[in-house]
């Protein structure tokens, strides 16, 4: 009897745990989530079929992504949208492959990694599906338009602000992100721009993985081992605001500022209020997610006249001046 | 000899571990504030390990510890914010958002427990499925992004802040060295788990599930409570790890807080000496577990060994670690 009424509790609590799961409109499909958005077209009208696949939420930036993204379908009721997150390339490819057997019209895809999405995004577009592509780049011109996200020149622009702030001379800490294509490309223009500056040492570079808890053990170690720091290069807000607990914990937080990046609405509203630990971050934002979904329908719907290939996102260093016009206080990231 | 390394294996690698760190980096390992340091970043994981000790001990193994550690700090930090708003005072909100935790995180583990014993699905496919649940609602809770506590001083306080040691000083003599209320609770948690795993008869219960089920059956030892009890143990420590690590930060990242904490939890236990089998374990093994894979970590950033070849000389230690004690089996 016990038996039966604690199996009843299981499945209970069970469905309960689902209810809440879905209760943002997500369900929990293999691989990731999945979100459908159906509403009546316009009579008569053929009705688009539109799948958006995306990185998993993993850290703040993804999370902002898929947010941006989620935001920008529900001005088009008048799409069928399918919204799909992948943990990794393979599980991406997967995911490619369900939307083009659901029948989409076109895909807004954002890479989990450039290379190994490269021949499936191929394929699709050979079966006439409508390809736009954002953030990072497939390794042939695969795709029909093409919204580039430039993680060098957020290397370059990074690395160059700190250079200019510190005066051409300084030591620094660098965090890096996971290991992939972006945080490369981030890493080596910057190193490229320090290492033409004799004046700046950089001590040490260890990986954040994007995260804050990471960030926050790595920084802490670092500074046990060097008595003497300026400033870190931190490629990501979240890993920033890891980095200033173990700042604040060492004491050490009045003389060492941080130049995050992405566009976190936290650090940015900082910036915006003058805080001396952030002087500036530069924009990588989450929102040409948006940008593309818009893009894609305008598209579809002017018979897939495409003017413009590829349209570079453009960064933005944001600082004191100009940071209320990046301030989203709405915005999850 | 050899039985006394299969027995003592775990420290005398640590011990070793940390004679090696101490003579190649003297001033930089050795420092209170360094020590410190490798303690208190690992205190999550370690209140996690402990729990998961005594899972592993039963012969089964939790995975869904890393997502749920977001989970119930998800929870338990909105749960912070609506007291707050409602214009409850900040330290009982505080307190109610902590108990809240410990409580989700029992009743999470308990639910998973229940699972395990009357529904007759296996350990790991049923931690795994909570795995992707609470790590999912973490995601739904909280939009994707974060759930950050709109208490500015108390519960920030609860995860940095702690008893001040006014005789050794950091930062260039400014600050007091501080033994955090994490690094206590870490402490209790291991006292309270030891005595409990070898004090009582539920500590002896839980081994003789692990080392024989059946036979604990015919014994008449009441083995669908024990296990139930296991897993809620596990979710007990997870609220608790979750107060100090939402607290840190003071906040909830729904995507990354907490991912793959499970490994590490299970790597300590195992390096600890517990056996993945089942029935035999012990909690001062995991503690030394913990520390051997904070002292890891740590020499790697001292040593200034590039990302890409760490996982080789963590998986290098932690193999010695084990291969120190593998005969063990046989008594």
């Amino acid at each position: 009897m016990l038996k039966r009424i604690s199996l009843f509790a299981c499945a209970g609590t069970l469905v309960l745990g689902l209810a809440v799961g879905c209760g943002g409109g997500e369900k929990p499909s293999e691989g990731g989530e999945s979100t459908t958005t159906t509403t009546s077209g316009a009579e008569g009208a053929k009705k688009f079929k539109v799948g958006v696949s995306v990185p998993a939420a993993d850290h703040g930036w993804t999370g902002g992504a898929l947010y941006w993204a989620t935001e920008a379908t529900k001005k088009y009721p008048d799409i069928e949208w399918t919204i799909e997150t992948a943990d990794t390339p393979s599980d991406q490819i997967n995911d490619l492959d369900t939307l083009a057997t659901k029948g989409v019209d076109a895909l807004v895809i954002l890479a989990t990694e450039s290379a190994p999405l490269t021949p499936k995004a191929k394929e699709l577009k050979e079966r006439g599906i409508f390809i736009v592509n954002v953030d990072r780049g497939f390794t042939e011109p695969v795709a029909d338009v093409f919204l580039a996200g430039d993680n060098k020149a957020f290397g370059k622009m990074s690395a160059e602000y700190m250079v200019e702030k510190l005066g051409g001379k300084g030591n620094i800490l660098i965090l890096r992100g996971i290991p992939s294509t972006v945080d490369t490309d981030r890493y080596d223009t910057a190193m490229e721009v320090f290492k033409a500056n004799p004046g700046i040492k950089v001590l040490d570079s260890q990986p954040g993985m994007w995260n804050k808890d990471t960030s926050y053990k790595v920084i802490q170690s670092m500074l046990v081992k060097h008595p003497q720091v300026d400033a870190i290069w931190s490629s990501d807000d979240d890993m920033s605001e890891g980095a200033e607990q173990a700042l604040k914990e060492a004491g050490r937080d009045k003389n060492i500022w941080m130049l995050g990046g992405g566009g976190k609405k936290e650090i940015v509203k900082r910036i915006m209020d003058g805080d001396p630990m952030y002087p500036a971050l530069v924009t990588y934002p989450p929102s040409m997610t948006a940008q593309a979904v818009d893009k894609c329908v305008e598209l579809l719907k002017n018979g897939k006249k495409v003017d413009e290939k590829e349209i570079l996102i453009k960064l933005d260093i944001v600082n004191k001046d100009n940071a209320k016009d990046f301030y989203f206080p709405n915005s999850v990231y | 000899m050899k039985g006394f390394l299969s027995k003592y294996g775990v420290l005398v690698a640590f011990l070793v571990l940390c004679i090696i760190s101490a003579a190649w980096k003297p001033d930089l390992f050795l420092k209170p504030e360094n020590l410190r340091n490798i303690i208190n970043q690992n205190v999550p994981v370690g209140i996690l390990a402990i729990g998961m000790t005594f899972v592993i001990i039963k012969g089964g193994i939790d995975l869904s510890v890393g997502s749920m550690i977001a989970f119930v700090g998800g929870l338990g930090l909105t749960l912070l914010n609506r007291q707050m708003a409602n214009g409850t005072p900040e330290l009982t909100a505080a307190m109610i958002a902590a108990g809240a935790m410990i409580g989700l995180g029992g009743l999470a583990g308990f639910v998973q427990g229940l699972i395990v014993a009357y529904g007759r699905v296996t350990p790991f496919v049923t931690t795994l499925i909570g795995m992707l649940a609470f790590r999912s609602m973490t995601l739904a809770l909280a939009n994707g992004g974060e759930v950050r506590s709109s208490s500015t001083e108390v519960w920030p306080a609860w995860g940095s802040d702690g008893i001040h040691i006014p005789w050794i000083k950091i930062a260039d003599g400014r600050m007091d060295l501080v033994i955090t209320y994490a690094i206590i609770a870490f402490f209790v948690v291991i006292g309270i788990a030891s005595f409990i795993l070898n004090k009582t008869r539920y500590g002896r219960y839980v081994i003789a599930v692990g080392a024989n089920e059946r036979a604990a059956r015919y014994s008449a030892i009441p083995v669908e409570r024990i296990k139930i009890l296991t897993y809620t143990i596990s979710g007990i420590a997870v609220g608790i790890g979750a107060i100090f690590l939402s607290g840190r930060m003071n906040s909830v990242a729904s995507g990354s807080q907490g991912l793959f904490f499970e490994l590490d939890a299970i790597a300590a236990v195992v390096i600890g000496g517990t056996s993945l089998r089942g029935g035999y374990g012990r909690i001062w093994g995991t503690f030394v577990g913990v520390l051997l894979l904070g002292v890891i970590n740590n020499m790697l950033i001292f040593a200034g060994v590039g990302s890409h070849w760490q996982g080789v000389v963590k998986g290098m230690v932690i193999l010695l670690a084990v291969l120190l004690q593998r005969e063990r089996r046989d008594v």
